[in-house]
């Protein structure tokens, strides 16, 4: 049984709009899947329908094969979610925060909220009103894990972070990750955080699984092709089987082949006789903004 | 260990760890015998995925630089003493297998190109020792082979 599956997601804020139209992945123990998208690419709406927070108009989502709104109590119990903008009740202290969920969860870890409260040193007794932003966030993080959840889904979990606390959260994450196999689920546009921890990227664009593949193979079996404009003709490099984006920047194609530097070197010189291309391989956050930067 | 990753590189992070894992051997700072930090320890030491260490010491083993124990840390293998200078040549062919693309992509001739290599070693000061050593390995670098026959496509020709 998988951990996580989406089947032919589809949902609309506005008729004819669809925010997500047939997205299909799943993810199973210890997987670490990254969701990447522009802002409005339908990343949190999707994590929301995994969290039976939202009802999709078509299409299914199984949580260790239950139905997360037919089965909320069961599903919840194996989850933890942490999103940006998470609501905590701000009236009440830390500590009465964090004892209300542990009376949520048979499975509460006493011995990890200890560890986690000395780790984050958030005061027990200040009110959540009280507390900073990474603070908060904190301790909304340890309300997820403490119970040692068999999936954890995190929407953006670092946003407005500051660097020192987003690493943080992520040992904590990894930490979980290397005691229970945790399976993970996170949205972020902090690059350098999906390229530390997943090992699967999904890329959503125009309401759809635009990539979907190991990190490695992103940055293995997936090249950035430079041509000069002149040499070939643009709807020739587009036509070009694993060609995924193409557009032109100071007198230059760049093109995203799929295919490493070696291999595309080979098919542009053999499929449009081109020899002047330069072809390497991108940082994740190039291959995003090549792929999904321009056209929105 | 002294291991660094910089995970926005376009390199994979297990290849990285690998990479300097490698670098560590040859180097002499790892010797047979030493044990590698666990999947786990290094992994949160990092701050990366610990599958990524998992490949990376996977392929290490494989490749035949350290050994599995059931239930202890991973070693460094030892080695005959001529795989160390293989593996020095090995590494130091890695590093040099990106110049020669670009010597070729710039059209800059094999004469010229190793002329510039002494050069540089020469200028670099107490090389006496390594210069005779590189003679005789010059064309067994198997970085730089690589190097040169996917680069055969734009030679020289393609200049004014």
């Amino acid at each position: 049984m998988r951990t996580v599956e989406f089947h032919e997601i589809t949902m609309a804020y506005r008729k004819g709009e669809p925010v997500l139209d047939g997205v299909g992945f799943a993810a199973d123990g210890g997987d670490v899947i990254g969701l990447l998208g522009r802002n409005g690419a339908g990343k949190t709406t999707l994590l929301r329908i995994a969290m039976g927070m939202l009802a999709p108009q078509a299409g299914a989502v199984r949580l260790f094969g239950l139905d997360p709104r037919e089965h909320p109590l069961a599903v919840k119990q194996r989850v933890g979610y942490v999103s940006e903008d998470q609501i905590l009740p701000e009236f009440l202290k830390v500590a009465e925060v964090i004892a209300m969920h542990r009376q949520l969860f048979p499975s509460w870890d006493e011995t990890l909220e200890r560890r986690l409260c000395e780790r984050f040193a958030v005061p027990p007794g200040a009110r959540i009103r009280t507390l900073s932003k990474g603070q908060a966030r904190q301790v909304a993080l340890l309300c997820a894990v403490a119970h040692r959840p068999e999936l954890l889904v995190l929407d953006e979990p670092a946003g407005g972070l500051d660097p020192a606390v987003r690493r943080e959260f992520l040992e904590t994450a990894i930490q979980l990750l290397n005691e229970e196999g945790t399976t993970i689920l996170f949205s972020s546009h902090h690059m350098t955080d999906v390229e530390r921890m997943a090992g699967r990227v999904v890329l959503l664009h125009d309401a759809a699984v635009l990539l979907d593949n190991p990190l490695d193979e992103l940055r293995e079996g997936f090249s950035l092709a430079l041509v000069p404009v002149a040499a070939v003709d643009g709807e020739r490099l587009r036509a070009m089987p694993g060609c995924l984006g193409l557009r032109e920047q100071g007198g230059a194609w760049r093109a995203i082949v799929r295919e490493g530097p070696a291999a595309c070197r080979e098919r542009l010189a053999a499929e449009l006789g081109v020899a002047e291309a330069r072809c390497q391989s991108l940082p994740l956050e190039e291959m995003f903004i090549e792929l999904v930067g321009g056209r929105s | 260990m002294l291991i660094v990753v910089d995970p926005h590189s376009g390199v994979p992070v297990y290849r990285q760890l690998m990479d300097q894992v490698k670098f560590h051997v040859a180097s002499g700072l790892l010797k047979p015998g030493d044990e590698l930090p666990s999947t786990r320890a290094l992994s949160t030491e990092l701050g990366v995925n610990p599958m990524t260490i998992s490949k990376a010491y996977s392929y290490l083993e494989r490749e035949g630089i350290v050994e599995r124990r059931p239930g202890r840390p991973l070693v460094v293998k030892a080695l005959p003493g001529d795989d160390l200078k293989d593996r020095k040549l090995e590494q130091l062919g890695e590093s040099l297998a990106p110049t020669v693309t670009m010597a070729r992509q710039l059209g800059i001739g094999d004469d010229e190109a190793v002329d510039l290599f002494r050069r540089l070693l020469a200028e670099s000061g107490d090389g006496g020792a390594a210069g005779g050593g590189l003679d005789e390995s010059g064309d067994g670098l198997p970085g730089a082979s690589a190097g040169g026959s996917d680069g055969g496509a734009s030679s020289e020709e393609d200049g004014p």
